[in-house]
């Protein structure tokens, strides 16, 4: 008996530290969406986390006190041959440990359920922000201004966004780990994703799903800002998009919409992925046979319409065709190239 | 040259490389005929390199010598069920029908696939401890990041097929497996998977990780992936014929009086993990193999451009890949069992539960796949009872831990403690760390945050290390002198032990922390602004002292085969018959056969028996 | 051993199980056309599939009581044989059903464009292969090695014709009607489907061909023919295979 009183009592002291502990060090990211919410508000992500956290310590302990217990005090004497008590087991307490642990996993999966619904909670009014995936960029369009595009998830605080996914290629996965909601995309179909912005910042969507070559690089930026600071900026938007007259410019929209800057970098030091774009005009490039070319405004629009013709030395075969792109957007792009210096 | 010509398994391998020109030759050759392209970015197509494969594989067991009585057999010839092995280690080479031969022909090559697939790991984490690239591309990280993966469940296939082997003919009372010459086949079978596996290398290797999810997995530029998919394929029918065997054997070849529930803890565990294998594996079979044909004949299962349905392949796959989790663990859980009784002179604490329980998880484990694709895009309405049916899988496994801490309690503890009880101990405790973060991954709305992050990195390692690798070491400290007649060196396994445990708890701990924090699964190069970079060089650290511990173990069995302790008779004092008899194990198992009169485990239990030895 | 029918109540029974069998395809057949019901169409294949799997397959021998010779005595090792070889087709079971889960999964309700006249027949001699190959086992059991050979040879012809009617015939005409390979999913599993199948009966053939010859050579008694056993099992497992695979590709659904 007096085992049990010292095991049961190091049994909570060693859960109650094992949560202290881990609460202490922090374990999430900071939360910025209603989704995340805390650990005190019910149905929310970090709420079921923090109950999900006092049960593993809490279960730990019951499990590893007891056992290090036994360790320690129930060695064998020097010079004892002898064996143990003969107890081959006891039915009352195994019922009592199938039982318990039955309650408790449906009671956690009930829990599970209604923080599902909390999470997916719609709201009629939300706003829709379409997403695009593709082998190694995100890109974001606006229905409701205008058709905006942003290579940059651009969000109100406090309006729920609807997002409307889809993908180009492969399978993507959409999750900023501050909103904490992961939604994969897949192609062929649209997957949706409600998410409420509560923390104005920066912070970034991170590719969840292993989508090839450069999944580590499938990043982009996410700004929450106010209501008032996001009409701003959508309003900027809309301006620049109708005003975008010269090629230049429709071409940097374009390269945004069309994820290109997943693979290829714009300033002199290049991704793994593919050659930078940085004073790529008119210099001479190296292909896989080791012929040369210049780079001149037909190498470019083949290379866009059909890049497996001429490889690139020191690069694999991996970037798509864009069939999509018409002759006045090649010509745009290849002007902002140009203007890459 | 002739000689070593005349080794089985260089024969085989000869073969091998014959049957994969031909194959390739002949493809090309008709595709040339057609005046098709016969030539391709990894020399020849793919489907020359797949066709290579396939003859390649056929070439291996036919001219290895497995399939020899079979061939006999079609020609109408009788064959003995006797062969006499030759006397000397070649025997390990060449097709043994002894079932304790074929247990450590499997037990060698899982740690041999164990050491490659580590040190892939090591290769990995390396580049992974500092921000950028160092020396390894992204797609080079890829390929050896999915080869881990695939080569360490091979090798833990591999390995407990290799347990069970050896074991539960002994355990049983059986003279050998029921169908020795299959047997003999699922092992060499997997040779050439592993060939297959690792020629993924050299053709654009893998860039999808373990589990293949097309469409990425159908990117014709890697033939690399077909090359993975045919090495499991074929690892896949090993382990099916494996565990067909195994099933056949309990349930013929018991020695008189070994009722149900008189089996020994281990048997149960194995057949509750060869019904998964059997039936479960075909689907990854499937899985693979349809992607394969998409690959090659343009067939659009999974292609949504042709009305396919990616998310049906992740069904599929999962249906096997989440019970094979359990085909990992359950011959573990069931060393721990086995080995808690003898080493601590106490029965096993509810053994009739025990026993059960392990059929519990089995088949509830049929019926959770789904949680792998909560996030997938499947039809929402089934996250919620995937959600339950998977948290339930928590009470059997609760069963057994309960059951063996009531076991250790008021048990003799053996001071100094021997290997075999330190892995059991540190088993019991890993798994515990794997089991609890399972819950959280089951309750849908927090896997919303923890999938596909290193939280599951850690909590599957943790549950593979729990409930395969310590047990799995554990089994050898306690074993080895059984086949072998030749202890361990006790002062290595310990050190062996108290560098890896440490080493490995770091290491996994610290994957869940990152993970939880926004660290993704399988990226070559991670975010500079989160600020993990010291985190990665610890793990990294870690890794390489698991490493340095399992190098020790293998020098330990390397050395003690000629010089260790010799060990001829019962030396855990067991009341298990394989240990009546002694050690090494004679080459026809028990000369007079036994009769099970007790309980297995009754220590403690004054004049009492298991199993007795008939008299001639 | 329970009681042992004569040779010619055993070759009965194989004639009234085929007599239900054909009566039940029929059945089928004739559901799909006035009252295509899933449900129906698939209770209808589960009491063929028993059917075949108790009078031709003899399922219950699973559980039988070996005689008490001991686990060395001829009976007890062909005991073990049969339950390895339904562990098997269990196995095997499960990729069959894999593939029928895709064909639900992605064509739903619709099914390819094939050949009704060509699906019934081969359906039919697939069901006749069995017929023949449940009388060859029939004859050798009872030491008859002359109607065991009569009836393998017929077996094996009518497993032929299935084969070219599938792969030789209905290939080419489905390829007619637009079931192509790479077009879509629907050619896809088309050809997953009846190929898959196809390939065991091709390796059904072999073992049919290597247990005639071995017959021919006098392999065979009444005590021991496991060889001729496991072949008409396995055998019987492949047409098993067509009874779902046949409404599944031919009647179930409506054509796009
Ligand atoms: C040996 C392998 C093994 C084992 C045993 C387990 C066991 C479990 N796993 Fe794990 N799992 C993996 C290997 C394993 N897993 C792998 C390899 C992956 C990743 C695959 C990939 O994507 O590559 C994975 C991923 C994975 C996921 C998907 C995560 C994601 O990708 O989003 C989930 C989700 O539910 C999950 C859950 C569980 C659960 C609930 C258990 C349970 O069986 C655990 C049960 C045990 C306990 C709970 C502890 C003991 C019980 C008690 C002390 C009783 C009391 C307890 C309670 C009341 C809770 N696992
Ligand atoms: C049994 C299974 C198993 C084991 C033992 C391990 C062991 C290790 N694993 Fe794991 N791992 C997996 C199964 C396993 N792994 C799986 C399934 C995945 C998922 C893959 C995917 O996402 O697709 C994975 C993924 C995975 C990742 C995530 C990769 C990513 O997402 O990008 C990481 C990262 O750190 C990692 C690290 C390690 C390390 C450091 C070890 C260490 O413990 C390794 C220790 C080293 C060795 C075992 C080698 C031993 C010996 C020597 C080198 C000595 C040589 C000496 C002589 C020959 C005498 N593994
Ligand atoms: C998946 C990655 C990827 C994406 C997305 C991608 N590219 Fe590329 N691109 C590459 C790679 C790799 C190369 C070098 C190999 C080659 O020539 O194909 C390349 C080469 C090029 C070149 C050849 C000249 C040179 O040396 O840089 C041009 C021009 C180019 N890309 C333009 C584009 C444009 C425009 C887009 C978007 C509309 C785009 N790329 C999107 C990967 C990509
Ligand atoms: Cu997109 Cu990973
Ligand atoms: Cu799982």
């Amino acid at each position: 008996m007096r085992h049990f009183v010292i095991v049961g009592i190091l049994v909570v002291l060693a859960a109650v530290g094992a949560y202290a502990g881990l609460d202490a060090s922090g374990l999430m990211p900071v939360a910025a969406s209603a989704q995340a919410g805390s650990a005190t508000t019910a149905g929310s992500i970090d709420w079921m986390w923090n109950l999900q956290v006092i049960a593993m310590s809490f279960l730990f302990a019951l499990i590893v006190v007891p056992l290090v217990y036994a360790l320690i005090v129930f060695r064998r004497k020097q010079g004892d041959t002898s064996d143990a008590e003969h107890i081959t087991g006891n039915t009352p307490l195994e019922i009592t440990w199938t039982l318990i642990p039955l309650v408790l996993v449906l009671a956690f999966a009930y829990l599970g359920a209604y923080s599902l619904r909390e999470v997916r909670r719609a709201d009629p009014q939300a706003m829709i922000v379409k997403v695009h995936a593709q082998q190694f960029a995100w890109s974001f369009e606006y229905p409701d201004y205008g058709g905006v595009i942003s290579d940059k998830l651009y969000l109100p605080a406090g309006t729920q966004i609807l997002l409307q996914m889809d993908s180009k290629d492969v399978i993507h996965s959409f999750w900023v780990p501050e909103f904490r909601v992961k939604q994969d995309v897949v192609p062929g179909r649209v997957t949706e994703l409600r998410i409420t912005p509560t923390l104005p910042g920066e912070y970034k969507v991170r590719c969840a799903e292993l989508c090839g070559t450069s999944h580590y690089s499938m990043e982009n930026g996410v700004v929450v800002t106010s209501e008032a600071e996001f009409i701003a900026w959508a309003q900027e938007q809309q301006n620049a998009l109708a005003s975008a007259q010269t090629p230049e410019g429709k071409g940097e929209l374009l390269v945004k919409a069309n994820g290109c800057l997943g693979c290829h970098s714009i300033t002199a030091t290049a991704l793994p992925t593919a050659p930078t774009w940085f004073g790529l005009f008119g210099s001479s490039v190296t292909l896989e046979d080791g012929s040369t070319v210049t780079a001149d405004e037909a190498f470019l629009k083949e290379s866009i319409h059909d890049p497996l013709a001429k490889i690139v030395k020191g690069f694999a075969p991996i970037m798509p065709a864009y069939s999509n792109l018409t002759d006045e957007d090649i010509a745009a792009i290849i002007a902002y190239i140009e203007s890459l210096k | 040259m002739k000689k070593i010509y005349s080794i089985p398994l260089v024969r085989g391998l000869v073969w091998l490389v014959v049957g994969l020109v031909i194959g390739i030759a002949a493809v090309a050759g008709i595709r040339a005929a057609l005046g098709l392209d016969a030539t391709g970015r990894y020399l020849f197509t793919e489907h020359a390199w797949v066709f290579g494969g396939f003859v390649g594989t056929l070439a291996f067991i036919a001219t290895h010598g497995v399939m020899g009585d079979w061939f006999k057999w079609w020609r109408g010839q009788d064959t003995p069920e006797h062969h006499e092995d030759p006397a000397s280690w070649l025997k390990y080479l060449g097709p043994s029908l002894d079932h304790k031969v074929i247990g450590i022909q499997y037990t060698i090559t899982a740690i041999i696939l164990l050491v490659v697939g580590g040190t892939f790991a090591l290769i990995f984490r390396t580049e992974l401890s500092f921000e950028g690239q160092q020396f390894l591309n992204p797609d080079q990280y890829n390929t050896l990041m999915s080869l881990h993966g695939m080569l360490m469940i091979v090798s833990i296939l591999l390995g407990i097929a290799g347990l069970m082997n050896y074991l539960v003919p002994l355990l049983i009372g059986a003279a050998d497996m029921a169908f020795p010459r299959l047997n003999a086949f699922s092992f060499w079978i997997a040779v050439p998977a592993a060939v297959w596996l690792l020629l993924s290398m050299p053709l654009g290797g893998v860039e999808t990780g373990w589990t293949g999810y097309p469409p990425l997995s159908a990117n014709p530029a890697k033939i690399g992936q077909q090359m993975f998919f045919l090495g499991v394929f074929v690892a896949g029918w090993s382990s099916v014929l494996g565990a067909l065997n195994l099933i056949a054997t309990v349930a013929r070849m018991r020695a008189k009086g070994m009722t149900a529930f008189r089996l020994p803890i281990f048997v149960w565990a194995s057949i509750a993990t060869s019904l998964i294998a059997l039936t479960a594996t075909q689907l990854i079979g499937l899985s693979f193999q349809m992607v394969m044909f998409q690959r090659l004949f343009g067939m659009g299962f999974f292609d949504p451009a042709k009305g396919g349905n990616p998310v049906l392949f992740q069904h599929l796959f999962w249906f096997y890949s989440h019970p094979a989790v359990y085909v990992f663990i359950l011959p573990g859980l069931g060393v721990v069992s086995e080995l808690l009784p003898p080493l601590i002179r106490k029965p096993l604490f509810g053994y009739k539960w025990v026993a059960m329980s392990s059929f519990g998880i089995a088949l509830v484990g049929f019926l959770v796949w789904a949680h792998h694709m909560f996030t997938s895009g499947m039809n929402e309405y089934l996250r919620v009872p995937f959600m339950y049916s998977t948290l339930l899988v928590a009470v059997p496994t609760g069963v057994k831990f309960f059951s063996w801490v009531a076991t250790i309690w008021k048990g003799k503890i053996p001071t100094p403690m021997p290997s075999a009880f330190l892995f059991t101990i540190g088993a019991i405790v890993v798994f515990l760390m794997g089991g609890l973060t399972g819950p959280p991954n089951a309750t849908v709305s927090t896997d919303l945050h923890l999938h596909d992050t290193y939280w599951i990195v850690g909590h599957f390692h943790d549950t593979l290390f729990g409930g395969f690798v310590f047990p799995f070491f554990a089994a050898l400290y306690y074993w080895f002198p059984k086949a072998t007649g030749r202890r361990l060196d006790e002062r290595l396994g310990r050190l062996h032990f108290w560098l890896m445990t440490p080493a490995f708890l770091v290491l996994s701990s610290g994957m869940m922390r990152i993970g939880l924090l926004g660290m993704r699964r399988r990226i070559f190069d991670y975010d500079p602004a989160l600020g993990f970079e010291n985190m990665h060089v610890t793990l990294t650290v870690a890794a390489f002292l698991i490493a340095f511990s399992i190098a020790i173990f293998i020098y330990n069995m390397i050395v003690s085969v000629k010089e260790g302790d010799p060990a001829p008779g019962n030396i855990w004092n067991s009341r298990s018959p394989e240990w009546q008899v002694p050690s090494p194990m004679p080459a026809h198992n028990y000369e007079t056969p036994f009769e099970v009169v007790g309980e297995p485990y009754d220590y403690g239990l004054p004049g009492s028996k298991y199993v007795e030895f008939m008299k001639k | 051993m329970t009681h042992t029918p004569d040779k010619k109540s055993a070759l009965n029974q194989g004639v009234v199980v085929f007599i239900y069998l054909a009566v039940l395809t029929a059945l089928e057949f004739a559901l799909a056309l006035f009252l295509p019901n899933v449900v129906l169409l698939g209770v209808v294949a589960l009491v063929k599939a028993a059917l075949v799997a108790y009078y031709y397959m003899h399922i219950y021998k699973l559980n039988r009581e070996d005689s008490g010779e001991g686990h060395d005595s001829l009976a007890y090792k062909i005991g073990t044989n049969r339950l390895g070889l339904w562990l098997f087709l269990l196995s095997d079971s499960f990729v069959f059903g894999g593939l029928l889960i895709s064909r639900f999964n992605l064509l739903g309700m619709t099914r390819p464009h094939l050949n009704q006249y060509l699906g019934f027949g081969v359906t039919a001699i697939l069901l006749i292969s069995s017929f023949f190959m449940n009388r060859a086992e029939t004859s050798i059991a009872h030491g008859d090695k002359k109607g065991f050979q009569t009836g393998i040879i017929i077996t094996m012809l009518l497993g032929l014709g299935f084969v070219v009617g599938v792969v030789g015939l209905e290939w080419q005409l489905a390829k007619i009607e637009e079931v192509i390979v790479n077009k879509d999913v629907v050619g896809g599993i088309f050809y997953m489907m009846t190929g898959m199948h196809a390939f065991h009966v091709l390796t059904g053939l072999i073992f049919l061909f290597l247990v005639w010859r071995n017959g021919r050579r006098g392999y065979f008694t009444a005590e021991n023919h496991w060889g001729v056993e496991a072949a008409a099992v396995y055998w019987h497992f492949v047409d098993v295979v067509w009874i779902f695979f046949y409404p599944a590709l031919y009647l179930i659904g409506s054509t796009p």
